[in-house]
């Protein structure tokens, strides 16, 4: 199992353990973590799972392609160097601790 | 592994009037079943609904059987799937994203809202259905997609054309020769408006479209426009009409939704209570498994989002409207990759705008005869009347 620590807008911290293969979006969806919607399941269709990579876990999680870039692009909360869709992380074991921040709004 | 099982009572006129009865039973009976009078297997539970729609590539849109293809004269990006349906997904998703709907056509919306709704009488009885629900959503539209010269009429007639012509499962010719002339019209129209376009894009969807860096061919743009028309008016219509009869029905949570401001919850409560779309059809492409069921390769199950809306497993007293609840993870816009492209759209324009200003501008509007209010459809549902008296 995957730790991952998703810090919501207001600050609130919530743990979770999720199985390796899945993605930071499924793993919150799952969990019932609030602040990811993530409607399209994964498909890179609705920007409603934008997340920021803590600054610690940058270089860990990639780069973004471009047609998540594209994606991103219309995202409603502010997008930054560290946006991220969050469907399009794997969790892997290099990412066991994982944090990422939530934007103030999905929709 | 047995096949499911059969059912031959249910008709669609029963599933046009009251489906919701019918789900009911299925949902704790039979969640997965063949119903001869629709050719297809219903699945009504969320779980199954979800798994199918997360799946395209065993479940598949891209099902040749339908008359989507001679309504629209087109392959559309709703029945295609993989890369080249996020080909074309991509191509208008970008006019239609949060922040351009925010940031670029707030503004206009609710210029365009407090018009529409400036015109309505105060005092009398109106059907708001056909004089603010269907106009209203046919001007927003056609300024997103970028074809504002198109009246309202011509929106609305378009759209119910297509529709007709794409729910034309009796392969009737009439309702083909209806969506043919209406495709002729707007592909007049759309090919008289491409300069203009192009030489002062507008942030539309047809302005994008056509500058792009790698543009989709112009059959393509076209039809992604026309199942824009075809899908963008009627459902924020019946959405509309369906949470003011949830809201006027229920004068308590009115009250507190106007305390609050919740007009958004509104908006997600009437739209799971009453999917506007409540079913959408996937074909199989290799023999599989539901819900400990054989589904052979070729079979085309029928995903009852309207059913899953109201799963006793997600839900307490999923049949009532209840703006208030605690988790509402309706599947009302669908899931994976055909997720509707216009939900952003539709969030903002019905429940952000038009709703508070309604009933601000009316704050006593009422609904005295909620029985008179007649609910129809099996592939789309709402009502198709709405008297209230506007005070
Ligand atoms: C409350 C209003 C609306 C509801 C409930 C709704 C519902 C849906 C649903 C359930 C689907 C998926 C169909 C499937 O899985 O086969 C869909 C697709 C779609 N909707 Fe909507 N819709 C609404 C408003 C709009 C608006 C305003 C627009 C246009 C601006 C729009 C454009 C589309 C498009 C283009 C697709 C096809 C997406 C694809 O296949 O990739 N919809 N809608
Ligand atoms: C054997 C009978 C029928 C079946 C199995 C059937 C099935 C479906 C399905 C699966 C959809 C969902 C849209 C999609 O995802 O493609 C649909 C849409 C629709 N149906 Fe039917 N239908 C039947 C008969 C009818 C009849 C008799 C009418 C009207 C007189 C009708 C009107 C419509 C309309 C207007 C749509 C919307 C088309 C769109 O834009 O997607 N259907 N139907
Ligand atoms: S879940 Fe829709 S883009 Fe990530």
């Amino acid at each position: 199992m995957i730790k991952v620590t998703y810090v919501a807008h207001d600050g609130t911290e919530t743990v979770i353990e999720a199985e390796e293969g899945t993605s930071v979006m499924q793993a919150a969806v799952s969990n019932d973590v609030e602040g990811i919607v993530g409607e399209c399941g994964g498909s890179m269709m609705c920007a409603t799972c934008h997340c920021y990579v803590d600054e610690a876990w940058e270089a860990k999680t990639g780069a973004r392609s471009d047609d998540e870039d594209e994606m991103l692009e219309g995202a409603a909360s502010e997008v930054t160097e560290r946006s991220r869709l969050s469907c399009q992380i794997k969790l892997d074991p290099s990412l066991d601790g994982l944090v990422v921040h939530l934007p103030e709004e999905q929709l | 592994m047995a096949l499911a099982p059969l059912d031959e009572a249910i008709t669609l006129d029963q599933l046009s009037s009251d489906p919701y009865p019918i789900y009911r039973r299925l949902r704790a009976e039979s969640p997965v079943l063949r119903v001869a009078s629709t050719g297809r297997t219903l699945l009504t539970k969320a779980a199954l609904t979800k798994a199918v729609k997360d799946n395209p590539e065993l479940f598949s849109s891209d099902d040749p059987k339908t008359p989507m293809k001679p309504a629209f004269r087109a392959h559309t990006l709703m029945r295609k799937d993989g890369k080249e349906h996020f080909v074309e997904r991509k191509a208008i998703s970008k006019a239609l994203t949060p922040k351009r709907i925010k940031a670029d056509w707030g503004p206009l919306y609710a210029q365009l809202s407090e018009e529409y709704i400036a015109r309505l009488p105060r005092g009398e009885t109106v059907d708001l259905f056909t004089d603010l629900c269907g106009p209203l959503a046919a001007r927003i539209l056609a300024h997103i997609l970028g074809i504002p010269e198109a009246s309202d009429e011509q929106m609305m007639r378009w759209s119910q054309l297509l529709i007709d012509g794409a729910g034309n499962f009796g392969w009737k010719p009439e309702p083909f020769a209806a969506s043919d002339a209406a495709n002729d019209e707007m592909d007049a129209l759309f090919a008289e408006l491409e300069p203009i376009r192009r030489a002062e894009p507008d942030g539309s969807a047809y302005a994008l479209m056509l500058t792009a860096e790698d543009p989709i061919p112009m059959s393509q743009i076209h039809a992604n426009i026309k199942i824009a028309i075809g899908g963008g008016i009627n459902e924020p219509r019946d959405a509309l009409a369906t949470i003011l009869y949830g809201l006027l029905t229920n004068p308590d949570q009115l009250a507190e939704v106007r305390a609050q401001d919740a007009w958004d919850k509104a908006f997600e409560e009437g739209i799971r209570w009453v999917a506007p779309i409540q079913a959408s059809s996937r074909l199989v492409t290799e023999d599989t498994e539901l819900g400990g069921f054989e589904i052979p390769k070729g079979d085309t199950v029928m995903t009852i989002q309207a059913s899953a809306n109201r799963d006793e497993e997600l839900y307490e007293d999923g049949e009532s409207f209840f703006v208030f609840r605690d988790k509402n993870p309706h599947q009302a816009f669908g899931n994976g990759p055909h997720h509707c492209a216009g939900a952003h759209v539709a969030r903002r324009t019905v429940g952000k705008i038009i709703l508070p200003m309604l009933f601000d501008r009316f704050p006593d509007m009422t609904l005295p005869n909620p029985d008179e209010v007649v609910w129809k459809g099996f592939g789309f549902r709402g009502p198709i009347n709405l008297p209230v008296v506007l005070n």
